[in-house]
């Protein structure tokens, strides 16, 4: 943010930097949905980075509450346990003066349960405005998106995008990063690349963002990526996929760990777990091949001891609880921006 | 019985390997002339008006009566099938009680009399009891019973000794049995070809590798029975890919009785579709991940079939095996189903495209794009799955526009087209991966053994 | 500039000095006082009477920014104007005289929201609001306490305030409205 005031600043607020002025900017929010990152434009990016610094100021106060959100429903549909993402997401719309609403669904199948769609058109009839959801299935979202008349905001859809973790990591690396940008970066993804919703939204928005991306696991973690890489992704942006982790992590400016799960050796794609933590966790002696200074992140929850070594995830270079803090402000701003577009009847 | 004259068409006729100019003319169900014209009286008639084929003939479709009446009904899959142009439908055997007795045939004819169709209807037997891989069926009674051939799919022959002497046994009646080529455990879970799209979309893969292998294996245990059977006969169904066509393209040369068929989905659509694409397989590709090329929202579960829609190089592989007489056939596999099957996440939703109406429309996309001839296409859908039923079609012998025998014709005007839409689809199963887009050529008449099966509204 | 001009930048310059008096009169002094200027264009107003207090009293009144997009009582604004600029108060508004420095005053709205944001930093002592130009048209019981200039407008008209600081002149027009305007400022 541009200089604003010479008396004393908000307290301890870590407000990065953003590239353009806010004068710049001409674009509003036009995207109903938030599927994933693949959807959003440089402009669309910037905007939500800045809104993003502006949910952190909130976040900073003794009240850390505005209503922006009042009087409005988000719904929050979770098909897949996970409590992390879940509290942040309704933190975040709390912080919003949103009304919550809590489902915890069971993925649904014929033969059990009610129908994604059905479960939809009951919460649309209860009053959802704006539906939050995460599911075991790639692609669940979209059919949301179909049958949804307001918003559908993906909180992590199979194997395929978490669109809010790739802007928080993003916004994490900006932010801490000297220079406030990601262009030119090494950025290295640790781990189990071929399962992680995760690995796919960061890389769209890190190769879109000009960061020097390498993928990096052991081969069958791996499967997919050394083809998508020779063919780069749209508009010609390229990363690297290799299994040799000392070349991945040499001189790299930031470090992501990736969760390992244990389902991974039982269906065969990895001997055992202390084999991978052998070639492949993250421990000191690995992150002494970076640069010095350079961030360690992991989306949570963490195995310690298995991806990334206790020490490592609890020392100097972590960036990991910032994540999470940053995890409540860009969900407030996503939460923010499309509530605008529902208001507003806007196009999709 | 119906009276016809058709005059000024383009004829199409397998059975001469003949196209030209000509009129039809069918009296009380019969064909009583064909004439072909020439010089004067052929000016100003061409391919991309009105075309008269013989009816279609669908080796694989699956019309889910007895046991999933929602889905279609032998009614409602019939009048379906005549309006794709077709005029005799193989039915699969993976119904509820599955074909495995000849009470079950019994049945399905009893369904198809009842519906009033003039279609032929035949029906696959299945090879084990259940189609549980298991025990066989009794092939015996079934071909005494009339089915055309015997298979387990929409389930792969897992056994290879099952296999092998359900091609001896089948053999020896004359049979082909029909194997839907896919090796499950490489397959377990999968949802799309794996390839690019699946991975940008974290689609879980399936590899050509799964039918590949499957083929060879299925060779190589035809290439052992024929010695013992020389009337062994194995008919791959709905090939995919190039791997495995190079595969029963060699067998072929090498003299194995190895036949197959492809889909019109497998032959012009692509994986990339699933990513929001909705080009043929011959046009330019898109980047899976470029959002601003998508023409349709991604994941959409009609597109969720077995095997999956490949990558644009599998598919044109299966154009030039219908082009170069590889694939004998193209069958349909239509697949309807209810809303409640498809109307789900593409993880949990049903494999199969309702294609029977669609069909000729693909075709002819491919056709009007110069990758296939018109009489090849026409024969593909015509005299090549005759020859995979040899004596078991009242048609068989005789695929083509012939004077003195009944008339089983389907009347196209190529210079028309037709969009697909829900109501106008008359198979119960709208899951259609083509609904809202623009088919090439109309049907405007179907005649199925002397009566009409099929007339376009005249609106 | 393509409208009618209201004030010159001369007139801008003698108004923001009558109100760094009026502010310390009212007052009786500088003690308490913290300017909050609302974004945007109330930003630089404020410093600008910061800084005439300083030239009059010597004393440098602490001047703080407040970003009321978020207090916005109209969502839909956020599809078009979803730029915040941020808000940076000094610690501690508690027992303080707030003075509210804002460019327009028209229906009140923007007061309202500001007061609403400034209850969730503390508790001031008191509130008051001081603006360049007061266009009538109140659709809340709210008031300024010192007004720069008092213009009667219609509600087809927009008042349109440039200053240095964020358009690179000074001065005070009014422009009549042909359709909704898509990029324009937010009802204040």
């Amino acid at each position: 943010m541009t200089d604003l005031i010479d008396g004393n600043a908000a307290a301890d607020v870590v407000v990065p930097s953003v590239d353009a002025a806010p004068d710049s900017q001409t674009v509003g929010w036009r995207h109903r949905h938030l599927l994933d990152v693949d959807e959003l434009s440089t402009a669309d990016l910037d905007l939500v980075m800045r809104t993003t610094d502006a949910m952190r100021e909130v976040l900073a106060r003794p009240i850390a509450k505005v209503p922006a959100l009042r009087g409005r429903n988000v719904t929050i549909l979770f098909y897949e346990a996970s409590t992390r993402t879940r509290v942040s997401f309704e933190v975040a719309a709390r912080n919003l003066s949103a009304d919550v609403t809590n489902i915890a669904a069971q993925t649904s199948s014929v033969s059990k349960g009610e129908s994604l769609v059905d479960t939809i058109r009951t919460v649309e009839a209860l009053g959802a405005r704006m539906l939050v959801m995460r599911h075991a299935v790639s692609g669940a979202p979209y059919l949301a998106a179909e049958v949804f008349g307001g918003s559908v905001l993906n909180g992590g859809d199979g194997w395929h995008a978490h669109p809010t973790q790739a802007l928080l990591d993003l916004y994490t690396m900006r932010s801490r990063l000297s220079g406030g940008s990601v262009a030119g970066r090494k950025i290295v993804i640790l781990g189990d690349v071929l399962h992680s919703r995760v690995a796919r939204s960061n890389i769209w928005a890190l190769t879109a963002a000009g960061a020097d991306l390498w993928l990096c696991g052991p081969t069958t973690l791996l499967r997919g990526f050394e083809a998508w890489a020779g063919r780069g992704a749209a508009g010609g942006r390229r990363f690297h996929v290799t299994a040799d982790v000392d070349r991945a992590l040499r001189d790299a400016d930031v470090v992501m760990a990736l969760r390992i799960q244990r389902e991974r050796m039982s269906s065969g794609l990895l001997p055992s777990l202390r084999e991978y933590a052998a070639r492949y966790g993250l421990t000191a002696a690995r992150l002494a091949l970076a640069q010095p200074g350079a961030l360690v992140m992991h989306p949570g929850p963490m195995n310690e001891g298995v991806e990334i070594a206790p020490e490592v995830a609890a020392g100097a270079q972590s960036v990991i609880t910032d994540q999470v803090t940053n995890g409540v402000a860009v969900r407030m701003a996503m939460l923010y921006l499309l509530a605008g577009v529902s208001a507003a009847g806007a196009a999709p | 019985m119906t009276d016809l004259d058709l005059a000024r068409a383009w004829l199409v006729d397998p059975a001469s390997g003949r196209e030209g100019p000509g009129d039809i003319v069918v009296r009380d169900g019969i064909i009583e002339a064909v004439t072909w014209l020439e010089g004067i009286d052929a000016e100003g008639i061409d391919a991309a008006g009105v075309v008269v084929a013989p009816g279609f003939i669908d080796l694989h479709a699956h019309l889910r009566e007895p046991g999933n009446e929602d889905a279609e009904t032998i009614a409602s899959g019939l009048a379906a099938a005549a309006h794709g142009g077709f005029t005799t439908v193989c039915a699969m055997p993976n119904t509820s009680p599955a074909i495995d007795e000849p009470g079950v045939v019994a049945g399905i004819r009893a369904a198809a009399i009842v519906s009033g169709s003039p279609l032929e209807l035949l029906v696959h037997g299945a090879v084990t009891v259940g189609r549980e891989g298991g025990t066989l069926a009794p092939l015996g009674e079934l071909a005494d019973a009339g089915v055309a051939g015997f298979s387990d799919d929409g389930a792969p022959i897992r056994s290879g000794s099952i296999l092998r002497n359900a091609l001896a046994y089948a053999g020896a009646l004359g049979l082909p049995v029909i194997d839907h080529a896919e090796d499950p455990d490489l397959t377990d879970g999968a949802e799309a070809n794996d390839g690019l799209v699946a991975t940008v979309l974290g689609l879980r893969g399936w590899p050509v590798a799964a039918e590949e292998a499957a083929v060879g294996r299925d060779l190589a245990i035809l290439a052992d029975v024929v010695r013992d059977v020389p009337s062994a006969r194995l008919h791959l169904t709905h090939v995919s890919t190039g791997a495995s066509l190079d595969l029963i393209r060699r067998a072929k040369s090498a003299g194995l009785p190895v036949t197959c068929d492809v889909t019109p989905h497998h032959l012009a659509l692509t994986d990339d579709w699933i990513a929001g694409s909705r080009r043929w397989a011959w046009e330019a590709s898109v980047d899976p991940w470029d959002v601003a090329a998508r023409e349709a929202a991604p994941y959409a579960s009609s597109l969720r079939v077995n095997p999956p829609l490949r990558c644009p190089e599998d598919a044109l592989a299966c154009l030039a095996a219908v082009a170069d007489g590889t694939a004998n056939a193209i069958a349909t596999d239509h697949a309807p189903h209810t809303e409640v099957d498809k109307a789900v996440e593409f993880g949990l939703a049903a494999n199969g495209i309702s294609g029977i109406e669609t069909a000729l429309g693909v075709v002819l996309a491919a056709v009007d794009a110069g990758h296939l001839t018109l009489l090849r296409a026409i024969e593909a859908l015509t005299s090549g799955p005759a020859a995979v039923l040899a004596d078991r079609s009242r048609r068989a012998r005789s695929v083509g526009l012939l004077e003195g025998s009944p008339a089983d014709l389907v009347v196209v005007d190529r210079a028309d087209s037709w969009t697909v839409t829900r109501e106008r689809l008359a198979s119960k199963g709208k899951n259609s991966p083509l609904i809202g887009m623009s088919m090439p050529g109309r049907v405007l008449l179907t005649m199925a053994g002397g009566r009409i099966a099929y007339e376009a509204p005249s609106d | 500039m393509s409208g009618r001009r209201i004030m010159t930048a001369d007139e801008i310059r003698r108004a923001t000095v009558r109100l760094s008096h009026e502010i310390v009169e009212k007052q009786a002094g500088t003690d308490g006082l913290l300017l909050i200027g609302i974004q945007r264009r109330g930003v630089p107003l404020a410093r600008r009477i910061a800084a005439s207090i300083a030239e009059n009293e010597g004393v440098e009144v602490p001047v703080g920014a407040l970003d009321i997009t978020f207090y916005r009582d109209d969502l839909s604004l956020v599809a078009q104007q979803p730029v915040v600029k941020g808000t940076e108060l000094p610690s501690g508004i508690d027992g303080k005289t707030i003075v509210l420095v804002d460019d327009v005053l028209y229906t009140g709205r923007t007061i309202r929201a500001a007061m609403d944001a400034l209850v969730d930093f503390g508790r001031p002592q008191a509130i008051r609001l001081a603006v360049l130009v007061d266009r009538g048209h109140r659709e809340l019981p709210i008031r300024a306490d010192h007004v720069g200039k008092n213009v009667p407008t219609s509600r087809e008209e927009l008042v349109k305030v440039h200053l240095e600081e964020t358009d690179g002149e000074d001065g005070v027009e009014i422009e009549r409205l042909v359709e909704t305007p898509l990029a324009a400022e937010p009802v204040a």
